[in-house]
């Protein structure tokens, strides 16, 4: 394809918290300084900066791109913020990749921010109006609600249980637990989740994201660069990244289509053709429980209506076959939107170098994929990784 | 609707209302928390020194935007300034006169980078050029909350001559 390859070669990240006294930009620099320190490198050694961040209303900030562009080392350089809603955080070290890969720069910093907390009386406020205003919005329909909808239909569909899908809260917050960064993280039952409150009708409490402020950033680099500044630079084999219809009522809520279809472009570039035995390690899009489920399907590690049982077997437990969510994921580390997303990536990054420590899979894990997903439920944003 | 009429008028057309329900709260940050408490308290602005650009920022930043160092040395700068830019408002937003005209300026400090927008003030008919000498007016200390109006205005330095 002509393209340049382009590895991983820093990362840093804040903490993941209810409500971080630092300002959006304060966090941005806080995530940036950690991953330019990892890498030894300086603002002067970096060629652009690509800034992911989701709606504007969270952190109450219009034009909000503009406003973090100091904080993520973006002065006078050539400087773009992304924004596809959740599958922001993957997307946006796809756009930093291109940049590298196409010839146009050799170094690249990638920087997601979110701060939540800013947004009152809840974010919830700012995802209101993403529905089509004359045929939805009249009924006063919130995000739960549609998560609701999509989590039915996959149970009826495939006979899932609600304690199947609650294993995935306990798993994900529990591997949180070893997370520095983790804002949920916390040793839970099937039990405990499916006791907690019911918001809308399959969704319990226990099985959603909580809202959170926080940063993380990356340093990416082409080839020659990349060998210059680390023995252990973290390959990104491919990437993927699609867009399915706005009519949500279109789609057959079982099964994430616009993720298999980003899956299947990031899977080419990468040569990955039998992705449940060629992935060892994988970071699904986990905003609820079902979700990482779902997302695994859509991944193709496991064929549709089997990813329940992987949890079950322990197949994606830290140290089974395929660990999934091994950070914590957004269940339990958090989930300020795009900074979620990359830090699926970051965990990679570190799983791939054995540098993740007290999360650290067993063994000598060499590929690993990510992904987001948001909008209306609708975009897929799939990072295929190799050590 | 027949296709040469013409409305004007879009509430005569089918319609929906809507609005973005949020409200924001938003925190000063590491270096505005230091800042404001302290114009506040002391009276007095404080900056942030860059160690290695030799630079100091006011109001106080948490961080250098050139090379990226974490500034932890709050030091604080005099409060009278110079006017490096104004502008005079005559209309509001609503388009309503504003007599007298709100004077707003972008004020420098001696050996500081960056500088504040604030509002000039001092004895009626009073004006302002670029260049101008000018001094921070506080509010009283009990009516201070720790904010940008914690500066009444800016007004002519005392012994400041054009």
């Amino acid at each position: 394809m002509g393209m340049r390859r382009v590895a991983v070669i820093g990362a840093g990240m804040t903490r993941f918290v209810r409500r971080a006294k630092e300002t959006p930009k304060e966090l941005s620099f806080e995530a940036t300084r950690m991953a330019l320190d990892s890498c030894e490198m300086t603002r002067d050694d970096i060629d652009c900066v690509v800034h992911g961040t989701a709606p504007d209303a969270f952190d109450g900030v219009h034009m909000k791109a503009e406003y973090l562009c100091d904080g993520s080392g973006g002065v006078g350089k050539p400087y773009t913020r992304n924004y596809v809603g959740g599958g922001t955080g993957v997307f946006a070290p796809i756009q930093g990749w291109y940049h590298i890969a196409s010839g146009m720069f050799d170094t690249c910093l990638v920087v997601c921010e979110e701060k939540m907390s800013s947004c009152q009386p809840h974010p919830q406020g700012a995802f209101l109006t993403i529905f089509d205003h004359t045929t939805e919005r009249a009924l006063g329909p919130n995000l739960l609600w549609i998560f609701a909808l999509e989590m039915n239909r996959y149970m009826q569909t495939h006979g899932i249980t609600l304690e199947e899908i609650a294993a995935v809260s306990v798993q994900n917050k529990g591997n949180a637990l070893d997370h520095p960064c983790a804002q949920l993280g916390k040793k839970t039952t099937v039990k405990e989740v499916l006791e907690s409150e019911v918001l809308a009708w399959p969704v319990h409490r226990e099985m959603v994201s909580p809202t959170s402020d926080g940063a993380v950033a990356l340093v990416l680099a082409s080839e020659e660069v990349a060998r210059r500044a680390t023995p252990k630079p973290v390959w990104i084999d491919g990437v993927g990244w699609t867009l399915d219809t706005a009519y949500w009522c279109t789609r057959d809520l079982y099964y994430p289509r616009y993720v298999e279809t980003a899956a299947r472009m990031a899977y080419d570039m990468a040569g990955i053709t039998e992705p449940d035995r060629q992935i060892d390690i994988a970071e699904p899009y986990d905003p609820f429980a079902y979700k990482m489920l779902h997302h695994m399907e859509g991944l193709m590690l496991c064929g549709k209506g089997q990813a329940p049982k992987l949890v079950a077997d322990g197949v994606t437990a830290r140290h089974g076959r395929l660990p999934c969510c091994p950070s914590g994921g957004l269940l339990g580390v958090g989930n300020p939107i795009a900074a979620a997303g990359l830090m699926k990536i970051a965990e990679l990054f570190w799983q791939l170098r054995g540098e993740a420590g007290k999360r650290q899979v067993p063994g000598t894990p060499r590929k690993g994929v990510a992904q987001a997903w948001g909008d209306l439920m609708q975009v897929g944003t799939v990072v295929v990784m190799g050590a | 609707m027949g296709l040469i009429q013409k409305s004007s008028s879009n509430q005569e057309l089918r319609h929906y209302r809507g609005n973005i329900p949020v409200g924001n709260l938003y925190t000063a940050g590491i270096a505005g928390d230091r800042f404001f408490v302290d114009l506040r308290d002391k009276g007095r602005l404080l900056g942030t020194r860059c160690p290695s650009c030799e630079r100091t920022f006011v109001p106080a930043r948490h961080f250098c935007e050139e090379c990226f160092t974490r500034l932890e040395e709050y030091v604080p700068v005099p409060s009278s300034g110079t006017v490096h830019s104004l502008t005079a408002a005559h209309v509001d937003l609503d388009g309503k006169p504003l007599d007298p005209p709100h004077v707003l300026a972008f004020i420098t400090f001696e050996g500081c980078a960056g500088g504040l927008v604030h509002r000039l003030g001092g004895a009626p008919g009073q004006s302002f050029r670029i260049g101008d000498r000018v001094e921070m007016v506080l509010k009283d200390r009990k009516k201070r909350t720790g904010g940008i109006n914690d500066i009444e205005h800016f007004r002519p330095a005392k012994g400041s001559r054009r």
